[in-house]
């Protein structure tokens, strides 16, 4: 069979006929032929220069592979996260080597976007420099009287009818016309020719899939330009106006206020998780807006803004369980529930405290709230206060142990003690914003149609020959086309059945 | 259950079916290729009717998807779409001897399913990120597009070996081989069916990924490497459409590229990343 050369412009200049008459297949050996030819004729200035370099397929392949290799290194080299563990590993004249590359974060450096910038320089430049033989491939309408397409005809492609050549052809054309565009009629003696064509588009296809890339290339640099992706963790029943930027860790205040109502998450029998579920609620200006329920596979937007499902975990909540003794003649000891942030009297009314940071873990000692005390006169005094009290006293150094930071009876005459903290889930929200989005999914559209048009259609070019003989007029079709040989066979089968239908013959 | 018993009898059936089409070409024996495909459409129907029968009783136990959500599940439907495929190229060609190349890929991969120790053939039920309308449209176009690399594997081996095939030597196994041309047609129509397959594949992947994790495109392992075999296939195309190459070039990076589809359905498992399920 032959190729869709629909590229290649000196091909389609050399040899205006491509591909395939029926039957007589020409193998395209002259593709071969180096097609920058053409380009390094011209002048060598500059411009001319860059442009022979870009316009060459050559360099398609070449960078189609070379992305394919880079890639490759980049998922072997942990990239982001991952990266710091394995960055340990190394000594330090490959770590050099390693960062001075960018090769931790790969896909975002500068030498891979080049990459990917002569790739869209080189797209754009070819399809430019063979767009004129494309259009004169789709307009130029060949003449009707050709012999080169009926060489090595196959006999049952013509057939002989009675009745008058005029009325034959009037006939034949009528036909043609409701089939073909472009349709050329001559007239030569006893001879009537016709030319029509079908699925010239088909040409632009390999166009669309090009557009599409850069399409999708335009749509991703207008989610890193004009977009913003962030995360957020909200505690059950609060709510958050910030959000934290992934890239360079920065808060960014949105411009409304998002609460978690509740988070839940189902387990299946076996233990496997079933479904997290997040119910929030918008608010602008302190006033409840919209309220959605965010599940994995369905997030919610908000003024543009998108929230994703991401992740889930317990944090302590903001009640504490602590203990209170008051260690007097007559000692006392008081249960309290405290809630962060709130001042308490003491039971013997020398002042008022109140817990200013709770922590579930704090240097994997466990829970530890932080206790301010405000005597009647004076300072506050302001110390740690461990769950695991006795376990701690063993585990910090000796410095730790005689600073009153970490003294549970700094204000005399009390001991405090922590009973537990309240737990509550958080939801783990992924925060987006991503006006590129619509035009990447434009362009994914658009690479399916245009591949669909580039290697399933194809521009078939259909000559019918009418020639009056003693007995008859013998009537003989053929065509070429510029890919799918086996669909112009179809489509001659098919004319040659409907004009013998048209003239009484069985097909 | 009784959907992996069928599973379990197909892959013998897929290897009698090898053997039936290889000792055709050995002997040069026309009715052992028939039975062959007898074999081949048996095993293709029994593993239909098992994978609707799985469908069907994953709903029975409450935890209702199509079995596209392990690697067992993905290996069986691969298993399937190469032997789909293979019985259309084999009725439109009506030529037998490419069974011998495209029906023990899908044996090996019954067998890998049915047979590792590593992998369950238990239905499990979906993990949230999993449970999508995306699953179904993904899984489907990437394995029709990976069985289409397959089948284009397949022939490329057969290229290759026909290359061998002179008077001289007078072998019956290479002389069976079709014709160079056809051959070499048939591999680039396998892999323009397998590009726009997996062209498809990445799009709903992205689409899913998008309304999954909030990003169309994460450089996760497995979205780079159908990366680089769409790289790879994308620079086969131009290279044939533009610049002409036939024959041995396209047989050889056909090669290249199917190991690539092979890495990013296995080798991907033993990098970290988003796919993790698929193990």
């Amino acid at each position: 069979m032959k190729d869709a050369n629909i590229l290649n412009r000196n091909l389609e200049l050399q040899v205006p006929e491509i591909c395939v008459i029926k039957t007589a297949r020409c193998y395209q050996n002259h593709m071969k032929e180096n097609p920058d030819v053409m380009v390094k004729s011209k002048s060598q200035s500059w411009p001319n220069v860059i442009w022979g370099f870009f316009s060459t397929v050559k360099l398609t392949i070449v960078l189609l592979i070379i992305l394919a290799i880079v890639s490759i290194l980049g998922t072997l080299v942990p990239q982001e996260q991952g990266a710091a563990e394995f960055a340990r590993r190394l000594n330090p004249a490959m770590l050099q080597i390693f960062t001075s590359l960018d090769l931790f974060d790969m896909y975002h450096s500068i030498w891979f976007r080049v990459l990917i910038g002569c790739l869209a320089m080189n797209l754009i430049i070819c399809s430019i420099d063979r767009f004129p033989a494309t259009w004169k491939r789709f307009s130029t309408r060949p003449e009707p009287d050709r012999t080169k397409p009926f060489d090595n005809l196959p006999p049952e492609q013509s057939f002989l009818v009675q009745g008058t050549l005029e009325e034959t052809a009037n006939r034949v054309n009528k036909l043609l016309q409701s089939r073909y565009k472009k349709i050329r009629k001559k007239e030569v003696d006893a001879n009537r020719f016709f030319y029509g064509e079908k699925g010239g588009y088909s040409n632009f296809g390999v166009y669309l899939v090009h557009l599409s890339v850069l399409l999708i290339l335009v749509g991703s640099l207008a989610g890193s330009f004009f977009g913003f992706d962030a995360y957020v963790n909200i505690l059950e029943g609060e709510q958050i106006d910030t959000v934290m930027l992934r890239k360079t860790m920065n808060p960014l205040k949105l411009e409304f206020t998002v609460r978690c109502d509740k988070f839940t998450v189902e387990f299946y029998e076996n233990g496997a998780p079933k479904e997290y579920r997040s119910d929030l609620s918008f608010l602008v200006k302190g006033k409840e807006v919209a309220k959605e329920s965010l599940l994995v596979n369905h997030p919610a937007e908000f003024m543009g803004v998108t929230f994703y499902q991401a992740s889930y975990g317990s944090a302590p909540g903001k009640t504490v369980r602590v203990k209170v003794s008051r260690n007097t003649a007559q000692p006392t000891v008081t249960d309290m529930k405290v809630e962060a942030g709130k001042s308490i009297a003491l039971p013997g009314g020398e002042g008022a405290f109140k817990v200013i940071d709770v922590r579930g873990d704090i240097m994997k000692m466990g829970p530890a709230v932080l206790i301010s005390v405000q005597s009647n006169q004076g300072k506050p005094v302001d110390f740690w206060v461990f769950k695991h009290g006795e376990m701690v006293l063993k585990m910090l150094p000796e410095p730790m142990l005689k600073s009153p930071k970490f003294n549970p009876s700094a204000f005399k005459p009390y001991t405090f003690f922590l009973d537990g903290l309240e737990t509550k889930y958080y939801t783990g929200l992924q925060v987006n914003r991503d006006p590129g989005v619509s035009i990447v999914w434009i362009g994914c559209f658009l690479m399916i149609a245009g591949l669909f048009v580039t290697f399933f259609l194809s521009h078939n070019r259909i000559w019918v020959h009418l020639l009056k003989t003693d007995k008859g007029v013998k009537i003989s079709a053929a065509g070429t086309a510029n890919r799918n040989p086996v669909g112009l066979e179809r489509e001659l089968e098919h004319l040659t059945r409907d004009l013998k239908g048209l003239f009484g013959k069985k097909g | 259950m009784l959907n992996s018993i069928i599973f379990s009898y197909t892959t013998f059936v897929y290897f009698a079916a090898f053997m039936f089409y290889l000792l055709a070409m050995v002997m040069n024996r026309e009715i052992l290729a028939r039975i062959g495909t007898v074999a081949s459409l048996i095993g293709l129907l029994a593993q239909t009717v098992a994978i609707i029968l799985r469908w069907v009783e994953s709903y029975t136990l409450g935890v209702g998807h199509a079995p596209f959500s392990n690697l067992y599940e993905s290996l069986v439907f691969f298993a399937w779409t190469i032997m789909l495929l293979y019985m259309i190229v084999e009725w439109r060609t009506k030529n037998r001897t490419f069974g011998t190349f495209v029906t023990p890929l899908a044996f090996l991969a019954m067998a890998y399913a049915s047979f590792s120790p590593n992998i369950s053939s238990h239905i499990q039920p979906l993990i949230p990120a999993l449970k999508s309308n995306w699953l179904i449209s993904h899984v489907i176009t990437c394995f029709f597009g990976y069985a289409a690399f397959a089948l284009s594997f397949g022939f490329s081996l057969m290229y290759l070996l026909k290359r061998l095939d002179n008077q001289k030597r007078n072998n019956i196994f290479l002389q069976l081989i079709p014709g160079r041309s056809i051959l070499d047609d048939l591999n680039y129509q396998m892999i323009v069916v397998g590009f726009l397959m997996l062209t498809l594949g990445i799009i709903t992947g992205s689409v899913w990924a998008h309304s999954a994790w909030g990003t169309y495109w994460s450089w996760d392992p497995k979205e780079t490497w159908s990366l680089i075999t769409w790289l790879i296939y994308a620079s086969v195309i131009h290279s044939r459409m533009v610049r002409g190459w036939k024959g041995k070039k396209i047989a050889i990076l056909s090669i290249i590229g199917f190991a690539c589809v092979l890495f990013t359905y296995f080798g991907v498992n033993y990098l970290a990343g988003l796919h993790s399920y698929a193990k």
